[in-house]
């Protein structure tokens, strides 16, 4: 195996960043979705461009969190107490600074109602990774026999 | 014995043996001429052992030492893991991260995992795990792009 193929030191940065920037605009249009249904639910049909500013680099910034400091619990194997933590900090954050930012018109059920959309947001993206996991293990698997039958087949 | 070694230049190479008796010398010798790119030599507990490298399921580093994992053997190996993929040259044998060389022929079954690692099963239910760095590669390998 050459060294060329392995990716380098700034290569895996980059996917990293990748995936944080990919996390960051997932969560953003989950966020901008359910602000947008509240607009319109209180019959106001323009969206302020200050709250959309906020919530994007609110999702840059608790993507980074996700990343660096939770393990990456959305695409964890298991939800586990650290994972359960991280999603309970993260949803926290987001509606405190929803709360502060005046997203919700600083409205507490409308608030916990986001939090809610938020846990539920979490554990969809986590069932969404999780089967894709399942469906790449069928691929790796059948890859892997096909790989060994002409293997074999070349040394008979 | 008398060991006659003779470099020639011209010609067509050749090697003669004779021998009384297959001594374990006679034995080694003659194994390396008979099937020389398939065994492996190692030690276990100081005693040269040769086993074929099919039977190998992996090769671990540790310390610096490499070791090669049998179903019932843990044979100790001279030179690194590096050395040991340059020497055999077969894509068979995969580097699956930095101290570990996977037998690609002898793995049970494969599982992706979170952060794009590749978790093994190899023959014996031994898990070992592909990291990111060459899981893309390894996906390749499979696909028969490597």
């Amino acid at each position: 195996m050459s060294d060329k193929n392995v990716p380098s030191i700034w290569e895996r940065y980059l996917t990293k960043e990748i995936g944080i920037e990919f996390k960051a605009c997932l969560y953003f249009f989950a966020i901008l979705f359910f602000y947008c249904v509240y607009r319109i639910i209180g019959g106001v049909y323009v969206a302020s461009i200050l709250h959309m500013a906020e919530m994007i680099f609110t999702c840059y910034g608790i993507c980074y969190l996700q990343v660096y400091a939770f393990a990456n619990f959305d695409e964890a194997e298991q939800l586990k107490v650290r994972e359960c933590m991280g999603m309970a900090v993260c949803t926290l954050i987001y509606c405190l600074i929803s709360y502060v930012g005046g997203w919700f018109g600083k409205s507490i059920l409308p608030t916990v109602l986001f939090a809610c959309y938020l846990l539920l947001t979490y554990f969809c993206v986590f069932l969404i990774y999780k089967y894709k996991r399942l469906i790449d293990d069928k691929t790796l698997n059948a890859e892997l026999k096909l790989f060994q039958t002409e293997h074999k087949k070349e040394r008979e | 014995m008398k060991i006659d070694i003779q470099r020639i230049t011209e010609g067509e190479e050749s090697l003669v043996l004779r021998y009384k008796e297959a001594t374990p010398t006679i034995n080694r010798i003659l194994d390396i001429l008979r099937d020389q790119d398939n065994r492996i030599w190692g030690r276990i507990d100081g005693e040269t052992v040769v086993v074929n490298r099919e039977d190998i399921l992996y090769l671990e580093s540790v310390d610096e030492k490499v070791f090669a994992y049998t179903k019932d053997k843990v044979l100790r190996l001279d030179g690194s893991l590096t050395s040991f993929l340059m020497e055999t040259g077969d894509d068979t044998f995969f580097r699956a991260s930095k101290s570990v060389v996977i037998n690609v022929n002898r793995v049970i079954s494969l599982k992706s995992l979170p952060s794009n690692r590749i978790d093994i099963t190899m023959e014996g239910d031994e898990h070992l795990i592909i990291s990111r760095r060459y899981a893309s590669e390894f996906r390749r390998l499979l696909r028969g792009e490597g």
